[in-house]
């Protein structure tokens, strides 16, 4: 699938992502600044923190009740479109996702 | 110049403290990762253990919680089943558990929470700077890094003021539990079993449970919500309290590695200033992006958390070696952290390195350090105050490790400046 980050400063970052891959993983790989994954991936730094744009806020899931706990800690502001990216999973059904990296 | 360099044959007993009091064995972590990246080593006082050394195999394998399990403990001494359950933390319990703790504590530790802290920190650094270069020579150890962090902790604790010398003191003899210099109990060379159920085997940990009992109940008492404490008091959503224990030996964790780890770090980053003149000049005309990055760097030169272990929950295969289920495997922050297929020139001090993957926070894994960002405002403070007063700052004599192979650290660091 494709995935697109707009990152703060205007520009955005395109990639192509094997089906599978969590979408802070995605953006590791990818050099995205501002999405850092401090913890792997495992639910404990809230450092992966984005934005799901409009369109995909329905397609991504929602939180569970520990991401739903760690998005009060992360950095910046918490909105109902924010998610931690390594629980969103890359898949044919995501195919063109936009994430909005959160100004720092 | 290097700011130090390793001395070790390249074959260091690993499971001695000694091999650690003239600093880590790097030459041997070098070895390792070229030629036996998932090592073997049998050790007389207790299981052997495997040793992972390589920065790529410890990230892959510290998110695989569910095969490297926290859930024996973390240190590479056994521990039977009962010893674990009495002085276990939400260090030594793996997720989904570990989250419950996490989740109650993490918003106290958080960025933007911590980022409140930072005028308080500039304060009490000049504080402690105005004391410390009253004299031109000095054991940095003693006079800087091991104040800072020390006298946070009790803002961040809500601890009174007046039991913080006591508090840091127990918490060294906790922690440094092999030192001769920082308690009566070096742990390998005890004799008694007195201690097995304490946090850290240390009868420091017997008194600092004591202290906390009577902490809680203090706070409980009066509705005390200075500091965090009160935060992991609280209910959760399923009404669930902290037991009086788990409260307890969280307590302790905090004392300890709240304290000492940002104490090497402050320790070891003017340990490079000392030996790298260019860092005091760098970080004089430092703006923003360099103070963004210096204190990773920083913290990766100290790397004060030398290794944690896991223990294998179910076969598994790496580099050839098969692990067995129930192998401990210790992941050696301290090699990674200088692993050259990351690293430039992984010796060499650079205060803009970017990106900087370092691992002394247990990154890439459930455990990430939950002070993090403490730390980073930490040093990143300490050393913006620092670096303004100093004209020129030199070693003043040989600086001293730790005997200890779990907490890396400079004990004593003497240096000599000049002021602006």
């Amino acid at each position: 699938m494709k995935a697109t980050w707009k990152l703060a400063d205007g520009s955005e970052i395109t990639a192509d992502i094997a089906n599978g891959t969590n979408m802070m993983q995605a953006a590791v790989d990818n050099n995205v600044p501002g999405v850092i994954g401090e913890c792997g991936g495992c639910l404990s730094c809230a450092t992966c923190h984005v934005y799901v744009d409009a369109p995909w806020v329905g397609k991504t899931g929602t939180a569970d009740d520990f991401e739903d706990a760690m998005l009060d800690v992360a950095e910046a502001e918490r909105t109902d479109a924010s998610r931690l990216s390594c629980q969103i999973e890359a898949s044919d059904a995501l195919d063109g996702l936009v994430l909005i990296v959160p100004q720092p | 110049m290097t700011v130090w360099t390793p001395t070790d044959d390249g074959h260091a007993d690993l499971t001695s403290h000694d091999t650690f009091a003239t600093g880590a064995p790097h030459n041997t972590f070098k070895r390792l990762r070229d030629e036996d990246p998932v090592s073997w080593t049998d050790w007389d006082q207790g299981e052997g253990f495997w040793s992972i050394t390589r920065h790529q195999d410890i990230t892959e394998m510290n998110r695989n919680f569910a095969v490297f399990s926290s859930a024996r403990g973390i240190r590479m001494e056994d521990q039977s089943y009962e010893e674990y359950l009495a002085r276990r933390t939400f260090q030594e319990i793996d997720p989904p558990e570990h989250m419950l703790t996490r989740i109650k504590v993490a918003k106290a530790f958080s960025k933007p929470v911590v980022a409140g802290f930072e005028q308080d920190l500039r304060d009490l650094s000049n504080q402690i700077l105005d004391v410390a270069l009253s004299e031109t020579e000095f054991d940095a150890t003693k006079v800087i890094a091991r104040q800072l962090p020390m006298l946070m902790l009790g803002r961040i604790l809500g601890t009174p003021e007046k039991d913080l010398p006591w508090l840091v003191e127990k918490g060294d003899a906790l922690i440094a539990n092999t030192d001769p210099d920082f308690t009566d109990h070096v742990l390998d060379k005890m004799t008694t079993d007195e201690f097995r159920m304490m946090p850290f085997n240390s009868p420091a940990g017997a008194e600092l449970f004591q202290y906390a009992k009577e902490l809680m109940a203090h706070k409980n008492a009066t509705g005390d919500t200075d500091g965090v404490l009160h935060l992991i008091l609280q209910p959760d959503k399923e009404d669930n309290v902290i037991s009086e224990e788990e409260f307890r030996n969280f307590f302790c964790l905090l004392v300890a590695a709240g304290n000492d780890t940002t104490r090497y770090s402050i320790a070891a980053g003017i340990q490079a200033m000392a030996h790298q003149p260019e860092l005091l000049t760098q970080m004089q005309q430092g703006g923003d992006d360099l103070w963004e990055l210096a204190p990773d760097e920083i913290i990766r030169w100290a790397t004060p958390a030398l290794y944690f272990r896991r223990t294998l929950t179910q076969d598994f295969e790496a580099h050839g070696r098969q692990m067995k289920e129930g192998d401990k495997a210790l992941f050696w922050w301290s090699s990674a952290n200088r692993d050259d297929a990351v690293f430039d020139d992984p010796f060499r001090v650079d205060l803009m390195r970017s990106p900087n993957k370092h691992m002394s926070f247990g990154q890439s894994g459930p455990h990430v350090c939950l002070g993090m960002w403490l730390a980073r405002l930490e040093v990143r403070v300490l050393f913006q105050e620092l670096c303004k007063r100093l004209k020129k700052i030199e070693p003043n004599g040989e600086h001293k490790f730790l005997r200890s192979n779990f907490v890396g650290g400079i004990k004593e660091l003497p240096v000599r400046v000049q002021l602006q």
